[in-house]
């Protein structure tokens, strides 16, 4: 428990709000005590000034008057009037020996309060003649507001510490919930159930995008391995029935009579092994190109460049078997991409369109830019075509590898295609030449264009 | 000419050794890493023939440390990983050539040879003749016996790899490597298409300069 992360966030957090109210509760104190003081020392001061006044106007008398009435009075300050020689006239405080100005003086005991020492505060100026006006207040109320304060601040205290404490246990048990989510979710995969999923909340926070981008990313996995499978599948499958056969032609040889023969018969049968290795290399670098490690090698290409290589290599070859195939167009069309996948790609597409097509048929390739401003690179032939409601089935077999195949070279050749397609993000339409086939590869926006 | 094996694999040495040996090369051969490293750095070879795999030690190592040493002999990678990027790890590490096994041994022949005969790099060449062929470099024109050949750009480039290495039998895949940059094997063959119609453009059906080697690959060279 004491290990949680939020746990101890929560306590930082509780104990950096309760350290702030003390020392806001300090700093509100030592405010608080200075203006009531400051208020405290204005009262007095101005009593002190109002009798002075008096003592000009009304003369001695009138100030004798006037202090004999306000003590008298509930609630008001102490007051004292010394004569020249020290001798009290008048007023509790007349006793009181003081310096001139401001002083505080303690007083064991006092008629208005029992038990308690009593602090006051006085003021002692001269009046003309000789004579000394006292006046003062008992510091209590101030000392009063200071308890007042202390106590709100230890009840804000008290508060923050019992919030904190509650709020952060509370909060922090429930991002425990949702961490032991993912980890149990982990945990279950890693003992084997790889359909399991973590439970996504919909709150769209931080631990639920992590949560949505760990599903991803299990996603993923579970796609890469079940291409690894289809792989295993694959190589097991497409290599089991040529093997076989080699096996079958060396077998032969063994029992061939005649020198000529047997040189024959491993002649077919090194021909026969070659195209297992292609075979087999070919499954490789699907696997490869679908494990998506290449995106890291992809730089900025021109598509037209690619196609007029292409063509360019295969046009005599096309030639032979009474072909055309020719660019149809000709601008510059930039993408990120990988040349040497897109170029085993384009080659892929012609080989297709020269093998589906009767002699006399024209291949065109294009590269051009659609108006969403989308990359498109274009085989069209004007061939026979493929059904309306067989594209989808073709379409199919790029997706994935057939179990029944004439030549094992065509259905990877395929599939191939669509994994060099997926891994630029492109995607791969087939529609009507009218007539013919014609079959797009359409490149997600590039950064260069 | 002199040639290193760097192999672990017994069989599989002693069957290219031979067959190098038959083909009227020196071969040494060495079973380690180290041994290698050691033969590489105290003798000069022509070319030398490296395992990328060998037993406890990554063959790019031994090749990066060969290097540091100095030793600029070309040298020719073998190695099980067809991966696209192995090549290009290669070739950066210091490989000039690059052989996914298995191979045919025709293959490993005409790629050690053109390995072993390439020319200094601070010779500059500016033309190349066999017999009355002439390729001018720097002009990019080919005369055969005088008359001007017009070639498109990518039969030039086939020529120039044809008359670079004259005498010297040149496979399919190294053209498919060089001429088209084309590092897999397209079903069609368009090599064979290309060299016919090059051969008819050069063309002189008594002297034919461009003979087909069976099995192996083309080797342009004197008329028979």
């Amino acid at each position: 428990m004491f290990r949680s992360t939020s746990l101890r966030l929560a306590a930082l957090y509780t104990f950096g709000f309760a350290f702030a109210v003390v020392v806001l509760g300090v700093i509100i104190l030592l405010i608080t005590r200075a203006a009531m003081a400051e208020q405290f020392d204005a009262r007095i001061q101005v009593e002190a000034g109002a009798l002075t006044e008096e003592f000009r106007s009304e003369g001695l008398q009138g100030v004798v008057q006037a202090v004999r009435d306000r003590d008298n009075m509930v609630g008001a300050l102490d007051y004292g009037l010394v004569a020249p020689g020290g001798a009290p006239l008048a007023g509790a405080l007349a006793t009181a020996r003081v310096e001139l100005g401001w002083s505080t003086i303690e007083i064991a005991e006092h008629e208005e309060v029992e038990g308690r020492p009593e602090h006051l505060r006085i003021l002692s100026t001269s009046l003309p003649g000789g004579y000394r006006l006292l006046v003062g207040d008992d510091a209590e109320r101030v000392e009063a507001v200071d308890g007042a304060v202390l106590r709100a601040f230890g009840w804000a205290l008290l508060g923050v510490l019992i919030l904190g404490a509650a709020g952060g246990y509370g909060l922090s048990r429930d991002i425990q919930r949702r961490l032991s989510a993912i980890s149990g979710t982990a945990e279950a995969i890693i003992d084997g159930d790889l359909a399991r999923r973590v439970p996504v909340r919909g709150s769209d926070d931080d631990l639920d995008r992590l949560a949505a981008t760990f599903n991803r990313m299990l996603d993923r996995i579970a796609a890469l391995m079940d291409s690894l499978r289809q792989i295993s599948n694959d190589v097991a499958h497409d290599l089991r029935t040529p093997l076989t056969r080699l096996r079958q032609r060396l077998e032969g040889s063994l029992v061939e009579s005649s020198d000529a023969a047997r040189t024959q018969a491993t002649e077919k049968a090194l021909v026969d092994l070659d195209a297992i290795l292609e075979t087999f290399a070919a499954l490789l670098r699907i696997a490869q190109i679908e494990g998506g490690a290449r995106r890291a090698g992809f730089r900025t290409i021109d598509l037209t460049e690619i196609a007029r290589t292409v063509v360019e290599a295969f046009a005599p070859s096309a030639e032979e078997t009474g072909h055309r195939l020719k660019m149809s167009s000709e601008a510059p069309v930039l993408i990120d991409g990988d040349p040497e996948l897109l170029v085993q790609m384009l080659v892929n597409l012609v080989e297709n369109g020269l093998r589906h097509t009767p002699p006399g048929s024209t291949i065109l390739v294009s590269a051009d830019r659609q108006e969403n401003r989308l990359a498109v690179l274009t085989v069209a032939d004007n061939g026979p075509g493929v059904p309306a409601l067989e594209r989808p089935k073709l379409l199919d077999r790029f997706y994935r590898l057939e179990s029944s195949r004439t030549t094992a070279g065509s259905g990877l050749g395929l599939s191939l295609i669509a994994a060099v397609a997926k891994l630029h993000e492109a995607t791969l339409t087939l529609s009507d030449a009218n007539p013919g086939l014609k079959v797009d590869v359409v490149f997600r926006p590039s950064t260069t264009a | 000419m002199k040639l290193l094996i760097v192999e672990d694999d017994k069989d599989g040495a002693a069957y290219v050794v031979k067959a190098l040996e038959e083909a009227g090369h020196t071969v040494d051969h060495a079973a380690t890493g180290r041994d290698g490293l050691l033969l590489a750095a105290g003798e000069p070879y022509d070319v030398i023939v490296l395992d990328r795999m060998l037993p406890g030690i990554d063959g790019l190592g031994i090749l990066r440390t060969i290097r540091a040493s100095g030793v600029q002999t070309p040298v020719l990678l073998l190695t099980a990983l067809g991966g696209i990027d192995d090549r290009v790890e290669g070739l950066e590490a210091g490989g000039d050539d690059y052989l996914i096994k298995p191979f045919a041994m025709a293959e490993l022949l005409a790629r050690i040879t053109a390995l072993g005969r390439r020319p200094p790099p601070q010779e500059i060449i500016t033309t190349l003749q066999v017999s009355d062929l002439s390729m001018d470099l720097l002009k990019r024109s080919v005369t055969r016996g005088g008359t001007r050949v017009e070639l498109q750009p990518r039969e030039f480039r086939l020529l120039e790899y044809l008359m670079r290495h004259a005498g010297r039998v040149v496979t399919r895949t190294m053209l498919l490597e060089n001429v088209w940059d084309f590092h897999f094997d397209p079903k069609t063959n368009i090599v064979e298409t290309h060299v016919s119609r090059l051969r008819s453009k050069i063309g002189n059906r008594d002297a034919e300069l461009i003979h087909t080697v069976r099995g192996s690959g083309y080797c342009l060279r004197e008329p028979d």
